[in-house]
């Protein structure tokens, strides 16, 4: 199992006043920030990305906007910085939005540029994005996945064409003059990642052979990565772990009670994330015709479900029910050891975990201490778990 | 009973009632809706023909449709197909940009226009919300924008099957293809009302406040034989809130 760190760049800062007017997100002016206040957190936190490099782990950045849970606004940005402060890390991505970037050659470039700075390290997440990025971005929720995928393939063509130019005459984009330079050096292109929650994302990803990855829920994982191994095997293909990402806070300590500790306050950035006026948690399209009639007839209960399939309603979650859940893994460098085993187990093996491993107010020698005992104490017995095929053997299959 | 009617390869489905003169009715965004009381009392002068828009109710909504302009062309169609002549053409809302669309292209099918509160146009500067963003803001909110009577505005999914539900949540996601972006309207088509060249009535509910009787100056400013009326105790539905009201409207305009 490969371990990729990483923080959303938080400005907890304003999160109080965010949650007195009951949305974090989208409408929350941002006169809430000092930009002087994030111009300090923001090199806090790529110190703590650095510091990833020396313990051995691997780095995640994805991106959000209109929002004070997450600063990250450009991954490209904060990954070319990250990429000239890290030697052997690899570099994931997760991801660009591409339902809601006008320019998906754009993207190619800079995914480009990033593998060739960063010297063949990056993973290139190409993501649906959440429903409340849909109003910043103003993309049109209808039919997005139509769009998604007509993007997917823009960039993965942009990427792996080596004669071109050539033109792209789509239904949402189009070029006369598609020719990147500089090319990616992982060829045809740097590993390619999706996100999902549902059955149906575990499906398309198989289909396309990409890593598959999603958060916070051992019961949406289970059933999605089944889907995955189902439909691979229809096509005479064997899904391995390392097509399978799950992404968790995790706090761990020199003692349960430390660790419990961090994870607790780790697990507060799930507790917020999720506080965004309701008009902006389901633009119309962005969820399925059948989901949209169970909301209508039962509210929404969220994707947060403990192990006998009861929501678990983020705001309010104890740490408790977090780690039944999935959502966190808490405790000494066994507990969590035990934790992520048990739920590799679960969910029929994963050979990525994304290590959330600061939310919010966890400060930053705790961060420090978090990623540093991780690396030393839990890493390597992650290593032996689902050990990840080598870049090279991965090139070659 | 609904029936089903393939126009250019798309099957819409259709209420038509009563006799006399025809009159095709374009409904708001929110669909022909459960309740039709704008239906019964517009047939007993017009033979009322009131298609689902594709993406809406039982009409299939196929893949090269994303449009207004695909609706506007599809819906001349329609009138072509059914010989409709002297026909009175009224949209509502959401339907009301589509027939002015249909408008701007060719009006030789119809001798009265009747916009009830239509989105469709831009009036004021980049900063200006013409139209209230019923995306962004709570149902609610929408709600008390939307309706004089607000009681009268509330969801009650528990009415509704799952499959009905289901053709809800369809209409909701057809709209917002249609009018997410630009929103809800066409920042070319002021330019072109001048080329409606029959008699137009524009009529508004005076609580509206997703689009204000002043956005419709906007419209009357531009077509050349266009008067507005305003519906008391309305809001920016009056086919459905003001039935009644609505139909004498159209009749005494159309008569």
């Amino acid at each position: 199992m490969r371990v990729w760190y990483f923080s959303e760049m938080a400005y907890h800062p304003s999160w109080e006043k965010g949650l007195k007017t009951g949305s974090l997100r989208v409408n929350f002016p941002n006169k809430a920030v000092d930009p002087h206040e994030a111009h300090k957190l923001l090199h806090r936190y790529l110190d703590e990305f650095r510091a990833c490099d020396e313990a051995g782990l691997d780095i995640m950045v994805n991106e959000h906007h209109s929002t004070a849970t997450c600063m990250t606004v450009s991954v490209p940005m904060a990954l070319a910085i990250i990429a000239r402060e890290t030697k052997t890390s690899r570099l994931l991505s997760l991801g660009n939005p591409i339902a809601n970037r006008p320019d998906p050659v754009r993207v190619a470039e800079e995914m480009a540029w990033l593998d060739v700075l960063s010297g063949g390290r990056l993973e290139m997440g190409l993501v649906k994005g959440a429903p409340y990025e849909i109003h910043p971005a103003n993309s049109n929720p209808a039919r997005l996945m139509r769009r998604y995928w007509e993007a997917h393939d823009l960039i993965v063509k942009a990427l792996s064409t080596t004669d071109g130019p050539f033109n792209w005459e789509g239904e949402y984009f189009h070029y006369r003059n598609v020719n990147i330079w500089p090319r990616p050096i992982q060829q045809p292109t740097p590993p390619i990642w999706m996100t999902g929650l549902s059955v149906e994302s575990g499906i398309m990803a198989a289909e396309r052979g990409h890593v598959i990855g999603t958060l916070l829920s051992g019961s949406a994982a289970g059933p999605m990565f089944s889907a995955y191994r189902k439909r691979s095997a229809e096509l005479g293909r064997t899904a391995g772990t390392d097509r399978f990402a799950y992404a968790a806070c995790v706090g761990v300590g020199a003692t349960r009670a430390e660790g419990y500790r961090r994870a607790d306050i780790i697990a507060e950035y799930v507790r917020t994330s999720v506080v965004v006026a309701e008009p902006f948690t389901n633009p119309p399209g962005y969820n399925s015709v059948n989901a949209n009639v169970a909301m209508m007839k039962g509210g929404s209960k969220g994707f947060v479900k403990d192990r006998l399939g009861n929501p678990v309603d983020q705001r309010t979650a104890t740490l408790e029910q977090f780690m039944d859940a999935g959502t966190v893994f808490a405790g000494s460098p066994d507990d969590v050891y035990t934790q992520i085993k048990a739920l590799n187990d679960r969910v029929g093996g994963i050979g990525h975990l994304l290590f959330f491993g600061q939310g919010g107010h966890l400060d930053h020698k705790d961060t420090l201490e978090n990623i540093r005992l991780f690396g030393r104490e839990v890493m390597p017995r992650l290593r032996e778990l689902n050990p990840a095929p080598s870049q090279k053997q991965a090139a070659a299959e | 009973m609904p029936k089903t009617c393939k126009v250019s390869g798309v099957d819409l489905e259709l209420e038509e009632r009563g006799k006399g003169r025809p009159l095709l009715f374009l409904h708001a965004g929110e669909g022909l809706g459960a309740d039709r009381p704008w239906l019964e009392r517009l047939a007993q002068k017009f033979r009322v023909i009131a298609p689902a828009h594709p993406g809406f109710g039982g009409s299939a909504l196929p893949d090269w449709i994303g449009t207004v302009e695909d609706l506007a062309y599809l819906y001349l169609d329609l009138a072509a197909k059914l010989e409709l002549k002297d026909a009175v053409l009224v949209g509502a809302s959401f339907g009301g940009w589509i027939a002015a669309e249909m408008a701007v292209r060719n009006t030789a099918a119809f001798s009265n226009i009747v916009l009830a509160a239509p989105l469709g146009i831009k009036n004021g500067s980049h900063t200006d919300r013409d139209i209230a963003d019923m995306h962004s803001l709570s149902r609610e909110e929408v709600v008390a924008r939307a309706w004089a009577d607000p009681t009268k505005g509330h969801f009650d999914a528990a009415r509704f099957s799952d499959a009905e539900l289901a053709q809800i949540a369809r209409g909701r996601e057809s709209l917002a293809l249609f009018g997410w972006k630009p929103y809800m309207h066409n920042p070319r088509l002021k330019r072109w009302l001048h080329r409606i060249d029959k008699p137009t009535l524009l009529l508004w509910g005076d609580h509206d406040r997703i689009v204000t009787p002043a956005y419709g100056q906007g419209f009357v400013s531009e077509i050349k034989s266009a008067r507005l009326e305003v519906i008391k105790d309305c809001g920016h539905y009056p086919a459905w809130e003001q039935p009644t009201a609505f139909a004498e409207h159209i009749a005494g305009f159309a008569a």
